[in-house]
């Protein structure tokens, strides 16, 4: 085997590898940004003429919890087929990833129903905060990670969905589920340009 | 160009693909034999033969668990082996950029 027939059969190997066993694909990032941009799009359509707002109508939270439910599926089955076969310790860290994540969004919602319980309006409870919280706090969570794996193009979305759930706040109990809507799908849509960018060019 | 100064362990096809592959795994991560045979499409007894040489050479460690038809073979890179892919691939891109 010459050279240059090795360096090329290690780099394919090496792509073949690490697009093999990633779950994570440009195709899953549009996904998540379809469903941030429908399923948040649904929930301001729902309060968009609420006056007083009252929160988000059980007809949108169905469309955003059906959603958020078939992307955890694509989510599962995808990690699922990239993991099978694998084990060791990256495999203990995922799972206390995931109890992170969960113990988290329990977290925030306990606190929302203190907020509900301390008298803090349906605006502050069922618009802003139910939002801009778990985004927030996810987002946090997601860059950490991303830091430790030094996933940049990760770390750079995961922020700047902290930065948009942050500023998204200012729109007000409706606008912030606009908002949101765009600016995450926006953040969602150029990190599965990067990815599939950065896959061209491995 | 005859790549003499190259690790011939390492220097054949096969045994270049499953270095490279077990290599993207995470430190302290194995792969099951079927999924790393999957991967390769090498058949199981080429597939063992060269695993064979590897782990004779300690670049990579098999760990069996189970027993009967429930048993799994893992394999992973050890600091070794990964220490010798990544000599062989920077004396390639040296001999390379020397063209």
């Amino acid at each position: 085997m010459e050279a240059r027939d090795a360096a090329r059969l290690l780099a394919q190997a090496q792509r073949k590898a690490r697009r093999d066993l990633d779950f994570r694909s440009p195709r899953l990032s549009l996904l998540a940004a379809s469903v941030v941009l429908v399923g948040l799009g649904a929930i301001w359509l729902s309060v968009r003429s609420q006056h007083p707002y009252r929160g988000p109508t059980p007809a949108g939270l169905a469309v955003l919890y059906a959603l958020v439910a078939i992307r955890i599926i694509t989510v599962i089955a995808a990690h699922r087929r990239a993991s099978a076969g694998v084990s060791g310790r990256s495999v203990a860290r995922r799972r206390a990833e995931g109890v992170a994540v969960g113990v988290a969004l329990v977290a925030v919602y306990v606190f929302m129903g203190a907020l509900a319980k301390m008298g803090a309006s349906d605006a502050v409870v069922y618009g802003t905060y139910a939002i801009t919280a778990p985004l927030i706090v996810l987002g946090a969570l997601w860059a950490g990670r991303s830091a430790i794996h030094e996933d940049w193009p990760m770390f750079t979305s995961a922020i700047a969905i902290v930065l948009v759930a942050a500023g998204s706040a200012f729109a007000g109990p409706r606008g912030v589920w606009l908002a949101d809507a765009i600016g995450c799908c926006v953040v969602l849509l150029a990190y599965s340009a990067s990815q599939a960018w950065l896959r061209r060019a491995r | 160009m005859a790549p003499d100064v190259l690790d011939p362990l390492i220097h054949v096809p096969a045994r270049l693909q499953i270095m490279a592959t077990l290599a993207a795994l995470p430190d302290g991560d194995a792969l099951s034999f079927t999924r790393l045979q999957d991967l390769i499409g090498l058949t199981p007894g080429n597939l063992i033969t060269h695993l064979r040489k590897l782990e004779d050479a300690d670049y990579l460690a098999s760990e069996k668990t189970g027993s009967g038809p429930a048993s799994r073979t893992s394999v992973a890179l050890t600091q070794r082996g990964r220490a010798a892919l990544n000599t062989y691939t920077e004396t390639l891109r040296g001999m390379l950029n020397g063209i």
